[in-house]
C-alpha cells in the first residue's frame, strides 16, 4: 500500500544505512579506480583525503608574514560574499516585491521586465554583469545580489498578489490604518514565511552563482579553489569543499526554517 | 518489529551491496577491453584535444577524413595502423582532467602542465605540436612600459603557462617577479574586462585568441612582452599515458597520432592546400579567419617536422634548463608537490619524453 | 444626527446601470438587514458604502462624514476573508486599536509607552471577547478557530472601535444552523444593549446593516428589512429601494415563533424577489412613515 506508515526505528535505521551505502559505493568506486591507476587523486581514499586536509589546513606564507591556511582564507571570503550578496538581494527583492505588490504603477511597469529576466538562467548574463559592475572584489557581492533579485522580487510580488487579498487590505483601512500600516501590519506580516522560504530557495542558486563568478575571476575563496585544485586533480580538496557547500545549505536550509517558526508561528498550524 | 520490516531492510541492503559487483562490470571507456589479436578488431584509444592551433589540427583530420572521432569507426590513418582512436574536443581543463582520471589514454597539453598528472600517472610525450613564440603575452592599457607595471596587479590564469610566462620573463629581463603582483582571473574573463574598460584590471597575461583578440578590440592596449622572449619554453605536445602505450596496439596508437599530426603539417605546407587547412584549423580554433590565422601560426610555431621536434628533444637547452626550470616553478607554485622525474628516452621516468615514434616517422618517409 | 445616510447613489458599470437613485437613512442602534435577488447589486451598494467603490453619482455620509474611501467610521465583517491569520484571536480584536490608536513610527521610538498602550488594548480586546463568549480561545490563530468562532472574532474586530456603522456581508453564510443560531442571538443581545443605551440617553453602540439571503434571519434579526431589487415599474434603470419597514423584534430568552415572520416574509416574497409583481418602488418602503405613525406600538415595543 502506498504511503503505509512505517515504525520510526525503521525510519532511522533505513537512514543509516543509506549513509552507509553510500559511503560504500563510493569506496568500491575509489577501490576500482585504483585498480586502473593505484596512485589516482579522482576518487581518492582514506589516505588521500587525509592529505588534503593537512594541505587545505597548513598555514601558508613565510614565518615572518605567516597568512591563515588555505581554508580559512577560502571560506572567509566565498561566506562573506555569500552573506552580503545575498543580503543584498533578499532586501532589494522584498523592498521591490513589496513596492510592486503595494502599487499597481509599480508594479505595472516592473513586473514585465522582472518576469523575462527571471526566468534567464544568471550563470548564462555572467560576462554581462562583469562588464555592468566590473570585476573587482565587491562584484562578488553584486553578482550575487543581482543573481537572485529577480527571482526573488518576482516570487515577492507574487505571494503578496496571491495570499494578501483586497479585503485583508480594505478591512485594515476601516481599522484605521495608514499606508505605511497597511505595508508593514499587513502586507509584511501576511508575506513574511513566503519570504523566508524564498531565502531558503535562494541559497542554492546564490552559492551556485558565486561559485561560477569566483571560477571565473576569483583569487580566493571556494570556486577558486575548486577549478584551480580540480585543473591539477587534487580530488580530494574539491569534494571536502564541496561537502562543505553542501553542509552551508543544509544549515541554512535549517536556520531558516527554525527563524519561520519562531516569527511566524502561525505559518504551521 | 515485524517479520516484513526485516525483509525491507535485506532488500535494502542487497540493492547496495549488488551495486558493487556492477560498477566494476562497467565498460572502461579507456579501452582495456580489447585484448584480442592485433589483427581482429582494433584496440580503442581516447585522445582529449582543446582548440589550440597545433591541436585543432586533429579535429581537421577527423574532417578530411584521416581519422574518426567516433568509437567503432575508422579514418584512413586508423585503417593503415588497425587502431580506433576516439578523439573528445574538450575544453583544456577538461582535457586535464579527462587525462588524470585515466579517461583519455592521451592528452594534448603543455610541457608544464604534464608534470601534474605525470606525478600520479607516468606519462610518455611523444610529439611536440608547436611552441609558444607570442601566443602568451602581457597587455596592459594605461601602462606603457614595466616599469609603469610595478605594484599593479596583472590578472590571468593562476598556476597555468600564463603566469610562467609571466614570471620567467620578468626573471629573463632581470627584474623580480614580487615587484609584480599576479592574480588569478580566467583569461577569457580577463581579456574582456580589459576590452570593456574595467577600472579594476589594467594588465593582463593571457593566451591566443585573446592576445590577438584584444590587441585589436581595445585600441587602448599596449603589449608589454610575449613569449618571444623565451622561445621554445612553452611546448604544447601530445602525451600519452604510459599504461595506455604499454597496452595492445598502444604503439600504433602514437604513431597514427603522430603520422596524422604530420600529415595536415604537409597539407599546410603545400602551396595548393595550404590556405584551405589554415581556413580548417581556423574553424576549429575559436572560428578564426584566414588573415588571423596566418597571424597565430606566426605565434604558434608548429613542429613541422619530426626532424624540427628531434632539433628541440635533443636540445642541451631543452633538456637541461628548460625542463628543470618548470619543474622548479611548479613546485615553488605548488602545482605538484615533488618534482616528477623527467628523462629522455629513459622509459623510468615519470615524464618520459620518448623519441621513438618520432625517429620512425623521419625514417618512413 | 443619521448613523448613515445615503443620497441618490447610482452606479454604472461602463454603460449599464446597476443602483438607480437610492435614497437610505439608517439611524443610530438600528439593525437593517438588506435583502434582494443575486445580481441585483447589494454589493456594489455595500462597496459604495465602505467607500472602496465609491459611486458614480450620489454620495454616502457616516454620521455626516462624507464617505470616499474606506475608514474607521465604518466598519466590515466578511463572510470568508474574516480574520488576519497571523494574528491571534485577541490581537486580531486589538488590531484596529493598534492602528487607530498609536502611530507606526510610535511604536518604534516611544516603545515603552506603546508596550503601555498595548496591554491595556489587549485587555479591551480579551473583555470584548469574554463578550461574546470567547475567552477560553483568546490565543489561538485564526486556522484554529471554527467557523463560528472566527465570526465572532471578526464581529468583536469590527466593533472594538465603535465605528459608526459595521456592515456584515453574509456573515454566518458558511456556518452549520446551529452556530448561526448563536451568532443570530448574539445579534439579538447587542440589540437589547442598544434599547438600554437609548433609555440611559446615550448613544447605542450597534448599528448594523447585514446582507443576508436567508429571509427568516432578516426578519429575526433586524428591526428593519431593506429590499433592493430591479423588479419594480423602472427597473430597467437600476434596482432601488423596494421594500423598507419595520419588522417584529425578538428578545433573545424569547422563543423563535416562526409564525410572527409568515405574512412578512411572503410581502418580501412578492415585493422584492418576484419578477412579475409589478408596482411603483416606494409603494412598500414606509419605515419612517410607519415609525412615526406607530411611535407609541414602538416605543411599547422598546420597553420590553
Amino acid at each position: 500500500m502506498i504511503r503505509r506508515p512505517i515504525p520510526r526505528w525503521l525510519v532511522v535505521l533505513l537512514g543509516i544505512l543509506g549513509v552507509f551505502s553510500l559511503l560504500a559505493v563510493y569506496g568500491g568506486l575509489s577501490y576500482r579506480q585504483s585498480l586502473v591507476n593505484e596512485k589516482q587523486k579522482v576518487i581518492p581514499g582514506l589516505q588521500a583525503f587525509g592529505d588534503g586536509v593537512t594541505r587545505m589546513t597548513a598555514p601558508q606564507g613565510s614565518e615572518e608574514t605567516p597568512k591563515p591556511s588555505m581554508l580559512v582564507t577560502d571560506l572567509r571570503a566565498t561566506y562573506w560574499r555569500l552573506f552580503l550578496g545575498t543580503g543584498l538581494g533578499v532586501v532589494l527583492s522584498v523592498v521591490v516585491g513589496i513596492a510592486m505588490g503595494a502599487y499597481r504603477w509599480i508594479a505595472a511597469p516592473l513586473a514585465p521586465i522582472i518576469s523575462f529576466l527571471a526566468k534567464i538562467p544568471p550563470t548564462a548574463m555572467l560576462p554581462i554583469y562583469f562588464v555592468l559592475v566590473g570585476s573587482d572584489q565587491t562584484m562578488f557581492t553584486t553578482m550575487v545580489a543581482l543573481g537572485i533579485f529577480f527571482t526573488m522580487a518576482q516570487s515577492v510580488y507574487q505571494s503578496i498578489v496571491n495570499d494578501v487579498k483586497d479585503e485583508a487590505i480594505d478591512k485594515a483601512y476601516t481599522l484605521g490604518a495608514s499606508d505605511p500600516e497597511i505595508v508593514y501590519e499587513v502586507i509584511w506580516k501576511q508575506v513574511l514565511p513566503p519570504i523566508l522560504d524564498n531565502i531558503r530557495l535562494q541559497i542554492g542558486p546564490a552559492m551556485i552563482f558565486l561559485l561560477a563568478a569566483e571560477m571565473l575571476v576569483g583569487a580566493e575563496g571556494m570556486g577558486y579553489r575548486i577549478r584551480m585544485e580540480s585543473r591539477v586533480l587534487n580530488m580530494s580538496i574539491v569534494y571536502i569543499y564541496l561537502c562543505i557547500l553542501g553542509f552551508t545549505g543544509l544549515i541554512g536550509d535549517w536556520c531558516l526554517l527554525w527563524l519561520r517558526k519562531k516569527l511566524c508561528p502561525w505559518y504551521d498550524r | 518489529m515485524t517479520k516484513k520490516h526485516w525483509i525491507f531492510v535485506c532488500l535494502f541492503g542487497a540493492a547496495f551491496a549488488g551495486c558493487e559487483p556492477s560498477n566494476k562490470s562497467t565498460p572502461n571507456s579507456t579501452g582495456s577491453g580489447t585484448a584480442g589479436t592485433s589483427s581482429a578488431k582494433p584496440a580503442t584509444f581516447t585522445l582529449a584535444w582543446s582548440e589550440y592551433p597545433s591541436w585543432s589540427v586533429f579535429g581537421v583530420a577527423d574532417e578530411i577524413g584521416l581519422l574518426n572521432k567516433e568509437a567503432g569507426k575508422l579514418g584512413e590513418l586508423e585503417k593503415k595502423w588497425n587502431v580506433d582512436i576516439v578523439l573528445k574536443g574538450v575544453d583544456y581543463d577538461t582535457c586535464l582532467q579527462m587525462y588524470g582520471s585515466n579517461t583519455a589514454d592521451a592528452v594534448c597539453i603543455t610541457n608544464m602542465d604534464t608534470l601534474g598528472p605525470a606525478t600520479d600517472r607516468a606519462s610518455v610525450a611523444i610529439l611536440p605540436t608547436s611552441t609558444s613564440v607570442g601566443a602568451d603575452a602581457c597587455i596592459a592599457v594605461g601602462v606603457n612600459d614595466l616599469e609603469g607595471l610595478k605594484g599593479k596587479t596583472t590578472r590571468g590564469l593562476e598556476r597555468s603557462v600564463s603566469q610562467y610566462a609571466f614570471e620567467r620573463i620578468l626573471i629573463k629581463k632581470g627584474l623580480n617577479p614580487k615587484d609584480y603582483p599576479f592574480s588569478n582571473m580566467d583569461p577569457g574573463a580577463a581579456a574582456s574586462a580589459l576590452q570593456t574598460g574595467d577600472s579594476n584590471v589594467q594588465s593582463i597575461m593571457v593566451w591566443n585568441p585573446f592576445v590577438m583578440q584584444t590587441l585589436r578590440d581595445q585600441p587602448k592596449s599596449k603589449k608589454l612582452f610575449d613569449s618571444s622572449e623565451i622561445p621554445e619554453e612553452i611546448i604544447d605536445m601530445v602525451v600519452v599515458g604510459k599504461d595506455s602505450l604499454a597496452k595492445e596496439g598502444g604503439k600504433a596508437f602514437a604513431s597514427c597520432i603522430v603520422e596524422t599530426f604530420y600529415a595536415i603539417n604537409q597539407r599546410m605546407a603545400d602551396p595548393k592546400t595550404a590556405d584551405k587547412t589554415l581556413v580548417a584549423i581556423g574553424a576549429n580554433f575559436s572560428s578564426l579567419g584566414l588573415e588571423d590565422m596566418k597571424q597565430v601560426v606566426q605565434q604558434t610555431r608548429f613542429y613541422k617536422s619530426p626532424e624540427e621536434a628531434l632539433k628541440l628533444l635533443s636540445s642541451e637547452e631543452f633538456r637541461t634548463k628548460t625542463m628543470p626550470a618548470v619543474a622548479e616553478f611548479c613546485v615553488e607554485h605548488k602545482i605538484v608537490e615533488k618534482k616528477p622525474s623527467i628523462g629522455f628516452d629513459s622509459a623510468d621516468s615519470q615524464v618520459n619524453f620518448d623519441t621513438s615514434f618520432l625517429q620512425a616517422a623521419t625514417s618512413g618517409k | 444626527m443619521h448613523a448613515l445616510e445615503i443620497r441618490n447613489l447610482s452606479h454604472w458599470y461602463g454603460t449599464r446601470r446597476i443602483l438607480n437613485k437610492v435614497n437610505l437613512t439608517i439611524a443610530p442602534g438600528q439593525i437593517v438587514a438588506l435583502v434582494g435577488p443575486s445580481g441585483c447589486g447589494k454589493s456594489t451598494l455595500l462597496r459604495a458604502i465602505l467607500g472602496t467603490d465609491p459611486p458614480s453619482e450620489g454620495e454616502v455620509l457616516a454620521e455626516g462624514r462624507l464617505v470616499t474611501e474606506p475608514n474607521r467610521d465604518v466598519g466590515i465583517v466578511y463572510q470568508n476573508y474574516s480574520l488576519y491569520e497571523f494574528l491571534s484571536a485577541e490581537e486580531n480584536v486589538a488590531f484596529g486599536l493598534k492602528l487607530d490608536k498609536t502611530s507606526l513610527i510610535s511604536r518604534f521610538i516611544a516603545l515603552p509607552a506603546y508596550l503601555r498602550k498595548r496591554r491595556e488594548h489587549l485587555q479591551m480586546a480579551r473583555d470584548f471577547l469574554k463578550k461574546v463568549g470567547l475567552e477560553a480561545a483568546m490565543g489561538h490563530y485564526p486556522a484554529e478557530l471554527s467557523g463560528g468562532m472566527r465570526q465572532r472574532v471578526a464581529i468583536a474586530q469590527a466593533f472594538i472601535l465603535q465605528p459608526k456603522i459595521v456592515l456584515l456581508d453574509e456573515p454566518f453564510g458558511a456556518l452549520d444552523e446551529a452556530t448561526r443560531e448563536d451568532l443570530q442571538l448574539m445579534l439579538l443581545r447587542f440589540y437589547q444593549e442598544n434599547l438600554k443605551a437609548k433609555q440611559r440617553g446615550e448613544r447605542p453602540q450597534y448599528t448594523i446593516i447585514i446582507v443576508t439571503h436567508e429571509l427568516n434571519e432578516a426578519i429575526y434579526v433586524a428591526d428593519r428589512v431593506i429590499g433592493l431589487s430591479r423588479f419594480h415599474t423602472e427597473g430597467s434603470q437600476g434596482a432601488m429601494v423596494v421594500y423598507d419597514r419595520p419588522c417584529p423584534v425578538f428578545h433573545p430568552d424569547d422563543p423563535k415563533d416562526l409564525s410572527k415572520f409568515v405574512e412578512q416574509r411572503e410581502e418580501l416574497r412578492s415585493a422584492v424577489f418576484d419578477p412579475n409583481y409589478v408596482k411603483h418602488h416606494s409603494k412598500y418602503v414606509s419605515f419612517w412613515d410607519e415609525l412615526s405613525n406607530d411611535a407609541l406600538a414602538v416605543a411599547a415595543m422598546n420597553s420590553r
